[in-house]
């Protein structure tokens, strides 16, 4: 019998809140908060948080993260953490969009301000925080998708409210709306367009590779080939086959590039999502207990019925984990389409490092980020609610 | 000599003499010019920028490897165990960064050039392998520890003598998909101007000539294609080393 | 010997073993037995403080083991648990050779102790040595086990459930082996079950255990004549008791004088074992031999049960 640990004390100091305590003391006092530049492309000038923002606004800032990093260091109660991260994120995000409007002289088009060192450490901090309660605090399947629905409500909420509307980001965004979108819907057509043909022919491939041991072995060996070779490689091996097609490039004018669109990125990214959704039919279906196989047999059930009724059922959850390993995968991905003309949101990140804008990179990465993000969340609460649905 | 191992012997073969004198297959990409464009990539030698490739990805993979497997037993030490839960976290949420994200937003902080590929291939190698870690040193079975301990066993020895040597084979994995993951981002690392086999692409893509496209293309594949393979043999050996049947490892 | 005092073992507010005290003699088996949760894993894992007690003290030949370094103390008790935790990336030879590494003991002094464990648990070296533990069978696991905790020569030996994973046949044959060599060697062991045959079949001495106290440390004789209180005599099955007299009884005690046909049963078997061979062959009566063969007298049916009877 292994030892029972003895109920600790709720109030201790706490090693990681202590970590996150320092984080956060350090994000206030030694680090700038946001970055003022005269022009978009001009080199930026730090602010700190008592520089950044009014007086009592600062003040009010600089209290809050100091109370959310005592509570971390001495509060060990998971809600507790929760509560008073959510608190200091609800302060600090406004405030940057304040801090913007205070920065930018009245009528001045042209001055761009970002978040900087000190507010990207004040997020990460009460991020990890909460993020740290929440793992502490193991929610269920239903109880992530609320919180990842309050969670993409607060950041609509503070998106659409316009009260980040002068931050740097949000000007390059609204400088290029219509592209955006138009490269967003490109994006998800790129990802999840090639993850939904990948299934087409992934699961029949997999149910057959389940069948003939022959076949499994070659297709998990081949697309295992594929999967390690490097997506500008494979883009480009495909371009030459579909060398005849060419399209114009968003990108010429940063990089100069010219190149052949969206079907080989499309193609190659199929490629890769053949071999999760394969090997995962294929594990998942091996995974059904024989004992069950045999029982639907001495049913009476046919080969159909059984594969329908019995095998896919038990097999989905190994299935939806595959599906979920490609949505990712494909959503990073998806962002390299842009570098031989096949557009998405990589087209801002590669179009932000030809000018060297910072603001422009991120209006690229940071929605592919929050888009895996989500993917990964609602199909991981996806695998355990159909494996709850089994048990 | 088995049929699978030729084919490796070849593709080897292949790529080392396309590497070393690329203009003896000149003949090979022509039909792919246009306007008489050059069909071997002329600038810049092969061999350098494969080497200068390889190192970048050596150096990265070395330093993530030592600062995830030591992340990894901190973790995992009683000392560490309150930063194991958060950690697993931060690894899942970090491996939705596409690498690509990782490399434009180290660009604006640290330059252009081999630095910011060299940190983005050092921060997204970090999660395989520590991933990897926490996986091989959480999966020793309490018992082997158990009597480890009985034995009288100091902490450091359980660890080297039985925990790292147990979690060995998943950490080679988790070193494996890290390095072919930092052989594809350093290949985009040429969009920041980093040295590495990607220049050949992209100027093929800047000048519209497919033959460096192609060209560049297979040798980053072969080259992931037979590294992934060797690193996979050196992981079968260790494995058979220790003892484990091959379908447990893999 | 072993010095138990008053040994006692808190988490919190919940007591694992309270106050707990009795003496093992050098060489000899001590079986400690009870109910699931009754503490007698704790109490083992206190000999070698793995668990630390919260009070009370052990003494081994009249050393606080609480003065010895943890590891030290650890290097010179051999200790085997269920399951057996053999390192699976190390061979048979290797896994054996454990503590002598871990003593910096040289390598020919330990390539000789292997071998030699190996031959006393009957694995061929040859054959066994380089060989890894998934290749073993569990009878074999257990054997390197055993081996590997008695490696260093420990003058103890603790074990806690060794027999959990065997199945029936070799777990007989593995408690007959695990006699012999402790006979041989007199090492002094103590051994938690669960299982009160094996209890009465391995234990000089046992220590009854319920609910984190000590209730009865006796002979097994004692144990079944005088049982300290309902719960050990529910334990120890009031049902079986006369068979369990019987085989704790040897044929010496009932031998009679006079002759009879048969092959002859052995003085040193016991009586329980002598009854069986008279039912299953037929016979009224058999001839008794002594060590060297020669026929000392008979024993009878009649006499065992009439030497039952005696028996309260």
């Amino acid at each position: 019998m292994l030892g029972v640990v003895p109920p600790r004390p709720m109030l201790s100091l706490d090693r990681l809140g202590t970590v996150i305590a320092i984080l956060i003391g350090v994000a206030l006092f030694a680090a700038p908060f946001a970055t003022y530049r005269a022009t978009r492309i001009a080199s930026g000038q730090s602010r700190l948080l008592i520089e950044a923002l009014p007086f009592t606004m600062s003040a009010v800032v600089a209290i809050v993260a100091l109370a959310v990093a005592a509570g971390a260091a001495i509060v060990r109660d998971p809600l507790g953490r929760l509560g008073s991260a959510v608190i200091g994120l609800a302060v600090l995000l406004p405030s940057l969009g304040l801090s913007a409007g205070y920065l930018t002289p009245a009528d001045n088009t042209f001055a761009r301000v970002s978040p900087s060192t000190g507010f990207w450490l004040l997020t990460a901090a009460f991020s990890i925080l909460a993020i740290d309660a929440l793992a502490r605090m193991r929610l269920g399947p239903y109880g992530r998708l609320a919180a990842l629905a309050v969670g993409i409500s607060a950041v609509a909420l503070l998106l659409f409210s316009g009260i980040w509307n002068e931050l740097s980001i949000l000007k390059e965004y609204h400088t290029r709306a219509d592209t955006f979108w138009r490269e967003a819907r490109q994006h998800l057509v790129l990802a999840f367009g090639s993850m939904a043909v990948a299934c087409l022919l992934g699961i029949p491939i997999g149910i057959a590779g389940h069948r003939f041991r022959t076949l499994r072995i070659a297709m998990l060996q081949g697309l295992g080939i594929v999967q390690t070779i490097p997506s500008i490689a494979l883009f480009g091996l495909l371009m030459a086959p579909l060398g005849a097609l060419a399209a114009s490039v968003p990108l010429a004018a940063a990089l100069g590039i010219k190149g052949i669109g969206a079907a080989p990125a499309f193609i190659a990214l199929v490629l890769y999502a053949l071999l999760p959704i394969v090997a995962n039919t294929i594990a998942g279906l091996s995974q059904v207990p024989a004992s069950v196989v045999d029982a639907a047999r001495g049913m009476g059930l046919s080969e159909r019925q059984r594969l329908l009724e019995v095998e896919m059922p038990l097999a989905l959850p190994v299935i939806l984990a595959g599906i979920r390993i490609v949505s990712v995968q494909n959503l990073g991905l998806a962002t390299v389409a842009a570098l031989i003309g096949g557009g998405g949101l990589g087209t801002f990140v590669f179009q932000g490092i030809g000018q060297t804008a910072i603001d422009l990179v991120l209006l690229g990465a940071l929605p592919t980020v929050g888009l895996s993000f989500v993917a990964s969340i609602v199909l991981d609460a996806l695998v355990d609610i159909a494996k709850g649905a089994l048990a | 000599m088995k049929l699978s191992s030729l084919i490796r012997l070849t593709a080897l073969i292949l790529l080392v003499a396309f590497i070393v004198m690329p203009h003896a297959f000149a003949f090979v990409f022509e039909p792919l010019t246009v306007n008489r464009a050059p069909a071997i990539y002329n600038q810049g030698s092969l061999l350098t920028l494969t080497l200068q490739h390889l190192r970048t990805v050596v150096l990265a993979t070395l330093a993530s490897t030592v600062i995830a497997v030591a992340l990894g037993i901190f973790v995992t030490r009683p000392s560490g165990t309150e930063f194991l839960p958060l950690s697993r976290s931060l690894v899942n949420i970090g491996q939705t960064f596409p690498p690509i994200a990782v490399l434009a937003i180290a660009v604006p902080l640290v330059g252009f050039g081999e630095k910011p590929t060299f940190i983005a291939l050092f921060l997204y190698g970090l999660l395989p392998i520590f991933e990897n870690t926490l996986t091989g040193l959480t999966q020793v079975s309490p018992q082997t520890l158990e009597a480890a301990r009985g034995m009288g066993m100091n902490d450091r020895q359980r660890l080297f003598q039985v925990e790292l040597p147990l979690a060995f084979p998943l950490i080679l994995a988790g070193i494996r998909l890290s390095v072919i993951i930092s052989l594809g981002t350093a290949t985009i690392g040429s969009t920041v101007a980093a040295k590495g086999l990607g220049e050949v692409i992209i100027a093929g893509l800047q000048s519209n000539n497919i033959a460096f496209v192609l060209q560049g293309g297979l040798v980053v594949a072969l080259l992931a294609v037979l590294i992934h393979d060797g690193l996979g043999l050196i992981e079968r050996l260790a494995a058979r080393k220790l003892g484990r049947s091959l379908d447990e490892v893999s | 010997m072993i010095e138990i005092e008053h040994l006692t073992k808190r988490y919190g507010t919940n007591t694992v073993v309270e106050d707990v005290s009795f003496e093992v003699e050098e060489g000899t088996l001590t079986v400690v037995v009870g109910t699931s949760g009754a503490g007698k894993s704790t109490l083992l894992r206190m000999i070698n403080r793995l668990v630390e007690p919260t009070s009370g003290r052990v003494l081994i030949d009249g050393e606080d083991t609480r003065r010895i370094p943890e590891d030290t103390l650890r290097h010179r008790i051999g200790y085997v648990i269920q399951g057996y935790g053999l390192f699976p990336h190390r061979n048979v030879a290797d896994n054996i050779a454990t503590v002598p590494r871990l003593l910096g003991w040289d390598r020919k002094r330990i390539a000789q102790r292997v071998e030699e464990l190996l031959d006393l648990f009957q694995l061929d070296p040859a054959e066994f040595a380089r060989k890894f533990p998934h290749e073993l069978s569990g009878g074999q696991q257990q054997r390197v086990g055993v081996a590997r905790a008695l490696a260093a020569r420990p003058a103890l030996l603790l074990m806690d459930e060794p027999f959990g994973a065997l199945d029936a046949v070799i777990r007989a044959k593995a408690q007959d082996d695990l006699l012999a060599i402790q006979r041989r060697l007199g090492t002094t062991i103590m051994l938690v079950t669960h299982d009160m045959n094996e209890a009465f079949h391995l234990g000089d001495r046992i220590a009854v255990m319920d609910q984190a106290r000590l209730l009865q440390y006796a002979s097994p004789a004692e144990l079944l004549m005088h049982p300290a209180d309902d719960f050990v005599e529910r334990l120890v099955g009031t049902a079986e008791r006369p068979f369990r007299l019987l085989s704790l009884a040897k044929v010496q005690e009932a031998v009679e004088p006079g002759a009879a046909e048969g092959e002859p049963i052995a003085v040193s078997d016991s009586l329980h074992d002598a009854l069986s061979r008279l039912m299953w062959t037929g016979h009224r009566a058999l001839p008794v031999a002594d060590a060297k063969g020669a026929i000392i007298g008979r024993v009878s049916v009649d006499g065992i049960l009439e030497h039952g009877r005696s028996l309260p």
